[in-house]
Formats: C-alpha cells, sequence, structure tokens
C-alpha cells in the first residue's frame, strides 16, 4: 500500500531498515557457499565473488549502522533458502526481457552452477528504470519493483525522518581502510548532517551493487575498494555477469567445483561437518546482533572466519552446506 | 650408550654470530622464537647472558654502558654419538663433550683446538637478483658480476685481489683460553696432524684498504670480520666484526653514492661466514676431528623472539625431508609407486609441529601494523589447543591457509600468511612439509603430548635455524635460497656419521700460499652441478651489499617488487604488504609508551630524522641509504614485557615491546602509523613518445 509522506513514521522505516538488513544478510551465506563449492581458489570467479561477499558483509554493516542512527538495533536471523524465494525481491515486478536470460534459478544453497549464478545476478540485476519518478513509499517491502526502488525510497523516508536521526550510537566501521577514498562509513552527526551520512551509505550500496543504474556501470571513485579487489570499478551485477558469461551455455565453462553427495550417503563425519557449521552460523548470528546492539563481542571476527572454514570443508566432503 | 664407535659432531651445525657496535657481546640463543619453555613465563629466542649456561638477556642487557648495541657470539659445542652403520633422524641422543669429559671408552678430553676460516666475497661475487632468484643461475647461466668496472673474470687474480675480504683461517686451545682475532693484522693459522696449530705467515690475506688509498668510513675502519674465543668449558664462540661498511671514493673524491639496496658498486661490508673446526685431544695425546660447523655473521637480531611463520629451519628441514630422506616414514618411496611422497598415514605432533606455526601467526602482530579483525582471528588461531576438533576451529579446511601445491602465491588476502613472497611469487607460502603436517592435523590425524624426539645436539640445530628469516630469500636477513640446495650440505648424512644439516667443507690444505696469490676462489654456485662443499663466504656473498640497505629498504612493498613490476596479486596495485615482518620490524609498540599494560599507538621501527616519508611505500626506513650504514644499531629491540626491566613499571608476558630503540624520545614527531591495508602513492604515468 502507498504511503503518503505525512504518514511515513519510525517504524515504517525500521522495517525498511531491518528489510535491508535481511537481504543483504541473506547473500553472505548464498554467495559464500557458491565460492567455497569452487576447488580452485585462484579462478577469476573466486575472486570475484570473494570481492563482493566482501561488500555484502560492509553493505550488513551500512544498513545496520543506518538503523542504529535512527534508534534501532536490526534484528538478525538465520536466513531462508528454499525454492526460488529470494527476500523482499519480486523479480515479477521487472521487466520480463530484463530478467529473462536469468531463469531457471534458485534459491536453495548450492554451488556455483547455471542455476546459482542467474541467482545471484537476479539479486543484483540493476534498476533499469533510470527515471525513479514512479518511487513511492510503502507498507511492504514486498511492494518495491526492485532494489533499487526499494533503496531509493527509503533514502527518501531517512529523509522524513532526518530530525531522528543520533550520530555516533552503535556504529560498527570495519572497513574503512579498504576504501580509502571513502569519507566515512559511519553516521557520527545528527539531524541534516547526519542525513548526509545516512544518504552516503545508500550511495555506496546501491552504487557498489544492489539498484546499481544500467547506465553508469562503473562504480565511482569513491565508493571502490582500494585494498583487495581485481577488479574494483565493477559492480556486483557486472561481476557475477562476467562469469555467467565466461561460463557460457549452460554453464558449462563454469569453473570446477566439488563433487556433491545425495544427503543418504552422509557419513557420521559429514553429518558432523554439517553441524558444526549450522552451530557456528547460529552463534554468527547471535554475535552480529550483538554486535548491531552496541556489544563488542570479542570472538565476533574468529566465528565469522570458522563459518567460512565450515563451510569449505563441507563441500570438500560432498557435503552441501545448511545453515539452519 | 658409546660403546660402539663413537662420533663427534659440532652443534648447532648453522649458527649465527650478529653484528654489534660494542666489544661487549650476549650469546646467540639456543632456544626457538616464541615457543613456550619449560618452567617459566619466558618464550623461547632471547639471547642468552654472557657467562651463563642459558639465562635469556633482559632489555638492560643489550647494550653496553656507553649505549652501543652489544654483538650476538655464535656458540658451539661438540656432541659425541654412537656411529651405527646408518642413523637416523632424529636421533634422539648425543651428548656434550667439554674439556674434561671421561668418554666410556675411558678417554679423556684434555684439550680442544678450534679453528674457523671466515671470509666475505660479496663485492666479488655475482649480483642479487631480486625477482629471479635462484633462477638467474639455471640453464648454466650466471647474473651480472659486481663491481664490473674492476676487470677480469669471477675468479681473476685482479678481481679477488680487490675484492674479496680473507682473513685466512684461525686456530685456538681451548684449554688456555686462547683468543683469535680476524683482522688484517693478526697472523693466519691452522690445524695439521695431531692436533697441532701452524702458523700461515705467508697467508694472502685480503682487506679493502689493501688496494685503496683512502676509503670512506662512516663507522671505522673495515680491518676485521670477526673473533674466536672459548668458554669455560671449552666451548667455541665466534664472534661477528661490528657490522660496519666502507665505500671506495669516486674520481671526483666524492664517497660512491649508493644507489639501491642489493648490489652497490664500491661498498664493503663486514659480514662474514665460513666453516668451524674441532679436534679433541685426549690425554693419551690421540686426536680426533669431530664433523664441523658453519658459522654465518650478520645483521642483529631485533626481534629475537617474533617467530618467522617460515624459518631457516623449515625451508632446510623441507628440503631434507623431500630431497635427502631425512624422514622416510614422513616422505619417501611407496612400493609400486615411481614418486615419493608423504605418508598418509604420518602423525605429526601437535606440539612440535603444527602450533609453532599458529604461534608464529599470532606474534606478527610486535612487529606489523596489523587490522584489528586479523588481531583477533589470530588470537583465535593461537588458542587451539591439541584437544580441539580441528573442523571447530577458525583453520577447519586449512581455509586461510595458502597451498602451496596449488597455485595461490598471488592470491592475498583472505590467506596468510599475508607477507611477500620468495622471488616471482606475490605472497609467502609456508612449505610443502608444514602444509602436509597441517593438513594431517586438519584432517586429526596427530599425536598429543610433549614429545620433544631431538637429542640436545639436534635441539640446537632446530634453534639456531628457527630463528632466522625462511621463505622469502630476496635475498634474506641471514642467509639466501642457496641454504635450501641440497648441493651445499654433506648428502650421505646418513652413512658418513655426519648427521643432517651440515654444510659440506670445501677441503682447504693451506700449502703453497703465496703472499700476492688470493687462496680462496669465487667459490660455489648454485644450479651448477658443484658439490664439493663451500669455502669460507660461500654463503654470505648471497647476500646484499651492504646488508643496512636491503635491511632498511625491506619494509613494506607493493607485492610487483616481486613480479618484474607488474601487479599479479588479486589486490589493488598501491596495497602495501610487509617483507620480513618477524625479522625486520615495520610497526612496534615502544615500552616506555606503555601504561598499565595499555598498549599505545604503533610507532614504526626506524623513525625519527631522516626516516619521514613522502610516499607511504617507503615509511619505516632511512630515506638516504648512508644513514641505514650509519644508524642502523640505533634501532630498537622487541623483547617479551617480562624481560623488560623498568624502574617504574612492570610489563605483562602477553606483549612484545620495543625497548633500546635510540632514534627517538618518547613524545618526539614521528610519521604515524596507518592500519593495514594502506597503501602507496598511484605510480607515476609512463611518458608517451612525443612525436606520436
Amino acid at each position: 500500500m502507498k504511503l503518503e509522506h505525512h504518514e511515513w513514521a519510525l517504524e515504517h522505516l525500521e522495517t525498511h531498515l531491518q528489510a535491508a538488513v535481511d537481504l543483504e544478510l541473506w547473500t553472505i551465506p548464498f554467495y559464500m557457499s557458491a565460492m567455497y563449492s569452487i576447488k580452485d581458489r585462484n579462478s577469476k570467479a573466486y575472486q570475484l565473488i570473494r570481492t563482493i561477499i566482501n561488500q555484502e558483509m560492509l553493505h550488513l554493516q551500512c544498513a545496520a549502522n543506518m538503523a542504529n542512527a535512527y534508534g534501532y538495533s536490526p534484528k538478525i536471523s538465520t536466513p531462508v533458502y528454499e525454492g526460488t524465494y529470494i527476500p523482499h525481491l519480486n523479480f515479477s515486478l521487472d521487466p520480463p526481457e530484463s530478467t529473462a536470460p536469468y531463469k531457471p534459478y534458485t534459491a536453495e544453497i548450492g554451488p556455483l552452477d547455471e542455476l546459482h549464478i542467474n541467482a545471484m545476478c537476479l539479486v543484483e540485476i540493476p534498476e533499469f528504470d533510470t527515471s525513479l519518478k514512479n518511487i513511492a513509499l510503502q507498507t511492504k517491502i514486498e511492494e518495491y519493483g526492485s532494489i533499487g526502488a526499494f533503496y531509493q525510497a527509503l533514502r527518501i523516508g531517512a529523509s522524513l525522518l532526518k530530525k531522528d536521526i543520533r550520530g555516533g550510537v552503535r556504529q560498527v566501521n570495519y572497513f574503512t581502510s579498504f576504501y580509502r577514498n571513502m569519507p566515512d562509513m559511519i553516521v557520527t552527526d545528527s539531524g541534516a548532517k547526519g542525513f548526509d551520512q545516512v544518504s552516503l551509505l545508500i550511495d555506496l550500496i546501491t552504487d557498489q551493487g544492489e539498484g546499481q543504474c544500467k547506465v553508469d556501470e562503473t562504480i565511482p571513485k569513491v565508493f571502490q575498494n582500494t585494498a583487495d579487489d581485481i577488479e574494483p570499478a565493477g559492480d556486483h551485477f557486472t561481476k557475477f555477469n562476467q562469469i555467467k558469461e565466461e561460463g557460457g551455455a549452460n554453464g558449462n565453462l563454469l569453473p570446477e567445483t566439488f563433487p556433491t553427495k545425495p544427503r543418504g550417503e552422509y557419513t557420521e563425519e559429514d553429518k558432523q561437518l554439517e553441524h558444526i557449521l549450522i552451530e557456528q552460523f547460529t552463534q554468527l548470528t547471535a554475535l552480529l546482533e550483538g554486535l548491531f546492539r552496541g556489544e563488542n563481542p570479542e570472538n565476533f571476527f574468529p566465528i565469522m572466519a570458522s563459518v567460512g572454514g565450515a563451510i569449505r570443508n563441507c563441500w570438500e566432503h560432498g557435503v552441501t552446506p545448511k545453515f539452519r | 650408550m658409546m660403546n660402539k664407535k663413537t662420533v663427534f659432531r659440532v652443534h648447532p651445525t648453522v649458527n649465527f654470530a650478529r653484528f654489534g657496535t660494542s666489544e661487549d657481546y650476549i650469546l646467540s640463543p639456543e632456544t626457538s622464537a616464541g615457543l613456550p619453555q619449560k618452567g617459566t613465563a619466558v618464550t623461547g629466542g632471547l639471547p642468552i647472558k654472557k657467562g651463563t649456561e642459558n639465562t635469556p638477556v633482559t632489555s638492560k642487557d643489550l647494550r653496553d654502558t656507553q649505549g652501543n648495541l652489544k654483538k650476538q657470539a655464535a656458540r658451539f659445542r661438540i656432541f659425541a654419538y654412537d656411529a651405527d652403520c646408518t642413523s637416523t633422524y632424529p636421533s634422539g641422543d648425543g651428548v656434550e663433550v667439554t674439556l674434561g669429559t671421561k668418554l666410556p671408552d675411558g678417554r679423556v678430553v684434555k684439550d680442544l683446538i678450534w679453528s674457523c676460516h671466515l671470509a666475505n666475497k660479496k663485492a666479488a661475487a655475482y649480483n642479487v637478483v631480486n625477482n629471479k632468484g635462484i633462477e638467474a643461475y639455471a640453464d648454466g647461466q650466471v647474473p651480472q658480476l659486481r663491481n664490473p668496472e674492476v676487470h677480469g673474470t669471477i675468479d681473476s687474480v685482479y678481481r679477488l685481489n680487490r675484492l674479496m675480504i680473507d682473513p685466512g683461517p684461525r686456530a685456538i686451545r681451548a684449554k688456555p683460553r686462547e683468543f683469535a682475532d680476524f683482522s688484517r693484522c693478526s697472523q693466519a693459522s691452522c690445524v695439521r696432524e695431531k692436533g697441532k696449530i701452524e702458523p700461515l705467515p705467508d697467508y694472502p690475506i685480503r682487506f679493502p684498504e689493501d688496494t685503496n688509498d683512502e676509503l670512506f668510513e662512516p663507522s671505522g675502519p673495515l680491518d676485521t670480520l670477526g673473533q674466536m674465543l672459548t668458554d669455560d668449558k671449552g666451548r667455541l664462540l665466534v664472534l661477528s666484526a661490528s657490522g660496519n661498511a666502507v665505500g671506495q671514493y669516486d674520481e671526483y673524491g666524492v664517497p660512491i653514492q649508493m644507489t639501491g639496496d642489493l648490489n652497490n658498486v664500491g661498498w664493503f661490508d663486514s659480514a662474514a661466514d665460513g666453516p668451524v673446526k674441532v679436534t679433541l685431544v685426549f690425554e693419551d695425546d690421540t686426536t680426533e676431528e669431530a664433523f664441523g660447523a658453519w658459522v654465518v655473521c650478520g645483521d642483529p637480531a631485533y626481534a629475537p623472539q617474533i617467530r618467522n611463520v617460515v624459518s631457516v629451519w623449515d625451508d632446510v628441514y623441507n628440503m631434507f625431508v623431500r630431497d635427502l630422506d631425512l624422514q622416510p616414514d614422513l616422505y619417501g618411496e611407496v612400493p609400486g609407486e615411481a614418486e615419493k611422497r608423504y605418508n598418509p598415514h604420518y602423525k605429526p605432533n601437535f606440539t612440535q609441529d603444527i602450533q609453532p606455526v599458529f604461534i608464529a601467526c599470532n606474534l606478527q602482530r610486535w612487529t606489523a601494523n596489523l587490522p584489528p579483525l586479523a588481531l583477533e582471528a589470530h588470537k583465535s588461531v593461537v588458542g587451539i589447543s591439541e584437544d580441539d576438533d580441528p573442523n571447530k576451529t577458525i583453520m577447519a579446511a586449512l581455509n586461510f591457509i595458502r597451498n602451496p601445491n596449488a597455485d595461490e602465491t598471488n592470491i592475498g588476502t583472505p590467506l596468510m600468511p599475508l607477507s611477500l613472497g620468495a622471488a616471482g611469487t606475490s605472497f609467502l607460502t609456508v612449505t610443502k612439509t608444514q602444509y602436509f603436517l597441517m593438513e594431517q592435523w586438519s584432517k586429526g590425524h596427530f599425536d598429543k603430548g610433549e614429545v620433544c624426539k631431538l637429542g640436545a645436539g639436534e635441539a640446537l640445530d632446530v634453534a639456531s635455524m628457527a630463528n632466522c628469516l625462511g621463505g622469502r630469500y630476496v635475498p634474506g636477513i641471514e642467509v639466501s635460497y642457496t641454504i635450501m640446495e641440497k648441493d651445499i650440505y654433506i648428502q650421505d648424512w646418513s652413512t658418513s656419521g655426519a648427521g643432517p644439516f651440515r654444510i659440506k667443507h670445501y677441503p682447504l690444505t693451506y700449502d703453497g700460499l703465496k703472499k700476492d696469490t688470493p687462496y680462496l676462489s669465487s667459490g660455489w654456485i648454485p644450479l651448477h652441478d658443484m658439490t664439493d662443499g663451500l669455502q669460507p663466504g660461500d654463503v654470505s656473498k648471497f647476500m646484499a651489499i651492504p646488508w643496512q640497505t636491503d635491511y632498511n629498504s625491506c619494509s613494506i612493498h607493493a607485492t610487483a617488487i616481486n613480479t618484474d613490476g607488474v601487479n599479479e596479486s588479486n589486490g589493488a596495485e598501491s596495497t602495501l604488504y610487509w617483507s620480513w615482518p618477524s625479522q625486520r620490524p615495520d610497526a612496534v609498540y615502544v615500552a616506555e609508551e606503555v601504561y598499565n599494560n595499555v598498549l599505545p599507538k604503533q610507532q614504526w621501527s626506524i623513525r625519527g630524522p631522516g626516516t619521514y616519508a613522502v610516499n607511504p611505500a617507503s615509511a619505516a626506513t632511512f630515506q638516504d641509504p648512508l644513514q641505514s650504514v650509519q644508524d642502523w644499531d640505533k634501532i630498537g629491540i622487541i623483547i617479551q614485557g617480562i624481560n623488560v626491566e623498568s624502574d617504574t613499571q612492570t610489563y605483562s608476558p602477553e606483549l612484545y615491546l620495543e625497548v633500546q630503540s635510540q632514534l627517538t624520545a618518547p613524545g618526539d614527531a614521528t610519521d604515524p602509523v596507518p592500519g593495514w591495508p594502506f597503501n602507496a602513492n598511484p605510480p607515476k604515468k609512463k611518458r608517451g613518445c612525443p612525436h606520436k
């Protein structure tokens, strides 16, 4: 349902910010699983996905920082990976000609194959409506035609409530030194000045990947990774599309992935590896929520890193990663 | 014990004496850097107080009362072994033999006749080729000669007379506590049959001032390569020279400018290396010669407890395992297979084989500007115990270790080690043996408990080499890539009685000496099927000249420095990484700035006047190479907090802090240390052709 500007309240903004956190979080295990399924860590696909995962983590941090600036600490829940459902994205609202090349796809956890690279492209598909004239605030996140429209609406909504911004509240800052050209990645000011910072974070998210405008595929210098990205100017969609295109028809040339076995053939060790991953990811979600709630969990990063090892360990044993 | 034939071996097989400007000295460490030591909170790697068996130094032992940096003496001991037909490794036995030791066969040691021959062939040798490493010697090729303006071939008398530093051999008796100086003005001597010392008045001693009327001597004359003496038990102590360097003047009377890091024309330094031998004299006047060792005199240890992830020990052990059948149960032939391979049933010991890598990982924070996330991760790595399920740890699937068997040397983050690699590669990898042992641990195939299988002499070999920089020999700190060449070692180590890791001595008889003819030749080079042993100077000649310019410059670099100027890494062209973070400290915590064990901001190890860098790529260095030759001894030393002596506070053993720096005082303005990742200034654009 469309909202008029005067109807827009903090609770609507919180809903939108929580949705942003949900979506950013959803991508991370999905992309990580695809990346760690690739045998050759030196392959271009592996390295490109790695850079995108790093930026998804940054986007999660940005979304949480924005939420905390408005007094809302986001909830972190283990994402659901079922069927073709990707949270808050309704591809039926996109022009069919833009999404057709990326179907069929799956939203279930799996190795880097055609179905999964299609899903990854769809998540990052650019906003084709460059005018953004029709952006309107909605009560339900699913009513946005694209993630680009969602973030533009979020910007409008955030602007309407700029008086509620309080700088320096529960801000997390892990990535600054990877973006030497970026002024700041946290909201330190309140009110209108704080909104300028919020708006900058939205620009960062949209220009790096989600909602990137099709007419300008290059990430502005200010948002480019300066440390460890093999293609710092490339947005997420461009990178995923490159992997898909280089994979050729039916994904025949995608890099080799670890063979998987059916669940029925899992050994006790396999089941244990699956269990370890679920346990560590559950722990990670709790730590993340604590992190964004202003705590300073000592073992946050070790657990986050351990999840990566656990995913890799699953694949190396033929086990498809599970997160819940 | 010793009821069979007894053989005598000197340990450590390769030992390191280190420069110092003081006449006083401490002893090189006999424990391995960073590793826990029984009964104390002090970790391994600290030098030993002079005159003691194994008392670690404190911060007040590092300089003399005038503030001069003390030298580190390399202490050699003799061990007796029962000799079967073949030796295995580790042997686990060996008993130290000193003056007065009575052997089981009744022989009593009356005297020990030690001899050593140090030389420095750097200026007469070939260039170090930065991005080629040892490959510069492949296919029958050799690099360009150093000092090419000095006419002649590599072995010409003209060149060797002018460019080689050779004081000749020296021999001393332990019983009367004799002393010898490898100086220009002392006489050479050697050991003949029955332990008789023979003076060599005709030995062609060579020093730079013999052929240069005047030399630029910023830290005094280069007139000695070191000294040798014995302790009260008859063990040998080899002391290095002061570490000074001298340069020639050009035709305008100006000191020849140093134009690079590795191969400076017209310069000499006082590094050296050479064979160590000992003849045991028994009370019945019979004698027996031990299997000798090798001493290398070089750079100070600025961070002696900060363990290298890959040390010289790791590289030498890896080579002996893979190429010289050190432990066939670990790596060897498999029936029915053409190639040797690692034994999938081999069980490493967690404490001995796995934990040292984890400890090294965590210690890097004390000498490098690691980001907070890395510190958290490393803390988690070092927290892994032998009782942990590897699959539940941060090291599960070795997900963050660069695999030396795969093509991964261009992958930087998030793989470890995140420091620069060997020549031609962007990043460092652990050795194949280190990786295999960790793989076994990762699979749960490992033993628990502290099981030291090494004999006392073998433990000295490990400790000596484990305290030196490995992996990245570009060209290195103590030794270069040649230390991994099997051609330099006694290859029949198992049957000859020599035991492993022993550099083969080129036979030097010291007969037919002529004062005008150099005795030593240019010596051994790699990849040329030369297996008749090394001459004095054949280890250090592959190092930079002078040593200070390389130490100075090898702080932080972009990866392209290793790969022909082209960035092949998965990171930005300008991202900076550490060259030798454990052995050449970059960013440190100054003890005087720590309060209540709260860490201050990091400082560059090399800082203060003359170090301010316009480009972050040259931070933490003396901007003028000449200053590195003059001020290297003012750099501070990083040691464990518990051994920092302070009148006002005590420090936690968890901390490793810089002490005794003479470069700045607390509160002085210095270049700030940014958090990693940080970047060099963008490269200048290449000029296009103006006619196009």
